[in-house]
């Protein structure tokens, strides 16, 4: 059998190691339009932190496709031809396949504000983005960053924290919309204006000037602007699935796909930031672009590919970081919806906070905001939420009932 | 293999346990700096010492951004690198049991790494709650003390 994964990133060579562990024997190619060495895509805003060197970007050593008994090629593919079980790349190879594993991920999107490309504009989302921002990263340099995204603030707290002056700009009334709750964000956004970070919501960009002097002036609706040496633009990202256009494959939000991340075309899969996989809520399918879910579809994909037997149980949203002296996560359903029950934790100080969010006495979502020691607690949720375990009890010994639930429900405490 | 085993019916949470980790860990006796966290519920009077229970399927492992995360093939330990690590604290948000904690000084991700095969807790356990002992999984030793925690709960 041939096997072609397109994509060397987290669910690209998740797949492939899932793979390797069910067959051993099939010929595996590897496609990239990066380089052929991974690199890990979280680590990106810790090297412009300068928390980690620029060698440890790199997650998979020289040797390991050799391990692996796997070929990785550079290329960029152009077009799917599933009546061939074929892909093309830009240099007329054709590269046909068996089995087929879509893991291109996806690429930032830029708002259409004039005068939004060109030297001193990038992204935070690739290596080479990374290598473009670097230079920047000086003492005494000027950034703005375009919306108040996870990877947005990250890139603005690596910079704040060299010692940049940064300035953030929000169209909404608030930070950080599809990760974190109004108090969540509001203690987040506390934080940044403390540590010296110039937030401005409600603003919206209207065009960005060049000067002479190499400096970007940004014009604001509101008739204020703002010079700036360099821009972040972190405003979402979608799906790479140019090179599947005319093919027939069913596509949402991203490219659809089963329990076993099987596409609509046979012997195509796809998982990722590319695909729009099962939700652990059990409710519409969702591309979530979040690193455990490219873990998680990935090797569902792989063990698919290999044998055909794995069922995925859904993507559970899961985001973590800490920046400006606090630690924010959310996970699940975080956001009172219809028909739930919240309950926050009373004790903890007015700088903190956790809430769990619950229907029918089962939990379906958590987020908290200050010490690390609250990620524990929501990650002990998470087998809960996955397997909807009612949480019975009192909240308020949340610790001791977690670890009685660890021991009546083994089974969903073993099998991640 | 051997794995440390947490017998909630023994402790008495006298917190040696997180002393030793503290001290083995950086040569200090701050209790935030241990691996090992027993808790205690004075209302029940129950004691609950947790530390990492080395997982067969190690989600911590496998999430790991930064490829931190090993398991050292002598010891059976899941360890972190704190050379790799980058402080992302997915691995605290991936633990079903809350065993990693964060090291607030350097940044990084720690837990328990079975001190090599010589678990230091263990050494300094004086009630007998901590044992270093061999098992095919130690997930299954410890699921059984905590089924007699619920039971007193």
């Amino acid at each position: 059998m041939q096997v072609v994964i397109i994509g060397n990133s987290a669910a690209g060579l998740s797949g492939l190691e899932a793979f390797r562990k069910k067959d051993q024997s099939s010929s595996v190619t590897i496609v990239t339009r990066e380089g052929e060495v991974p690199y890990s895509k979280v680590l990106l805003p810790y090297y412009l932190l300068g928390k980690i060197p620029y060698a440890n970007l790199f997650t998979r050593d020289k040797n390991y496709y050799a391990r692996l008994n796997a070929k990785c090629i550079t290329g960029n593919v152009v077009k799917l031809l599933p009546e061939q079980q074929a892909v093309l790349l830009e240099s007329g190879t054709l590269l046909p396949y068996d089995k087929l594993l879509i893991a291109t991920g996806s690429s930032p999107v830029k708002p259409p504000i004039p005068g939004l490309s060109g030297k001193g504009i990038y992204h935070l989302w690739t290596l080479a983005d990374v290598e473009n921002l670097a230079p920047y990263y000086n003492k005494g340099k000027r950034v703005v960053v375009l919306g108040s995204g996870f990877v947005s603030l990250q890139g603005a707290w690596a910079a704040l924290s060299r010692g940049l002056d940064v300035s953030v700009i929000e169209l909404m009334d608030r930070i950080m919309p599809r990760v974190l709750d109004d108090h969540a964000a509001a203690l987040l956004a506390t934080r940044m204006i403390k540590s010296g970070v110039d937030l401005r919501i409600n603003t919206f960009t209207r065009e960005i000037e060049r000067t002479g002097d190499e400096k970007l002036v940004l014009h604001f609706k509101n008739g204020k602007s703002l010079t700036s040496d360099f821009i972040i633009v972190g405003t979402g990202v979608r799906p790479n699935i140019e090179f599947t256009a005319g093919t027939g494959l069913k596509i949402d939000a991203g490219i659809v796909v089963n329990k076993q991340m099987e596409t609509t075309l046979p012997g195509v899969y796809a998982a990722g930031d590319v695909a729009q996989v099962p939700s652990a809520s059990g409710g519409d399918p969702v591309v979530h672009a979040l690193w455990p879910t490219a873990i998680e579809t990935g090797s569902i994909a792989g063990t698919a590919m290999a044998s055909g037997n794995s069922r995925y149980r859904g993507s559970l949203n899961m985001n973590v970081t800490q920046m400006f002296d606090i630690t924010v996560a959310s996970m699940g359903e975080f956001m009172d919806i219809e028909g739930s029950e919240s309950w926050t934790d009373e004790n903890l100080p007015e700088d903190q906070y956790l809430k769990i969010v619950l229907k029918d006495g089962v939990p379906i979502g958590a987020i908290c905001a200050g010490g690390s020691e609250l990620i524990s607690t929501l990650g002990m949720l998470r087998p809960l939420i996955r397997e909807k375990v009612q949480l019975q009890g009192n909240p308020g010994m949340l610790k001791a009932l977690l670890a009685s639930n660890i021991a009546q429900h083994q089974q969903t405490f073993i099998k991640q | 293999m051997r794995f440390i085993t947490m017998d909630v019916t023994k402790c008495v949470v006298c917190r040696n346990c997180e002393y030793a980790c503290s001290f083995q860990q950086t040569g200090d006796f701050r209790r935030e700096d241990s691996n090992i966290r027993v808790e205690y519920y004075d209302d029940v009077k129950i004691c609950l010492p947790l530390t990492c229970m080395h997982c067969d399927d190690s989600w911590c492992l496998e999430i790991c951004p930064a490829s931190a995360i090993t398991r050292n093939v002598k010891t059976g330990a899941i360890e972190i690198n704190s050379e790799r690590c980058a402080g992302c604290k997915m691995c605290i948000l991936a633990c079903p049991f809350g065993n990693i904690h964060f090291d607030k000084i350097n940044m990084v991700s720690r837990k328990c790494n079975l001190c090599e095969g010589e678990p230091n807790c263990v050494s300094f356990c004086i009630s007998g709650a901590l044992q270093y002992t061999e098992s095919k999984n130690s997930y299954q030793n410890n699921r059984q003390i905590f089924q007699r925690f619920i039971e007193n709960l």
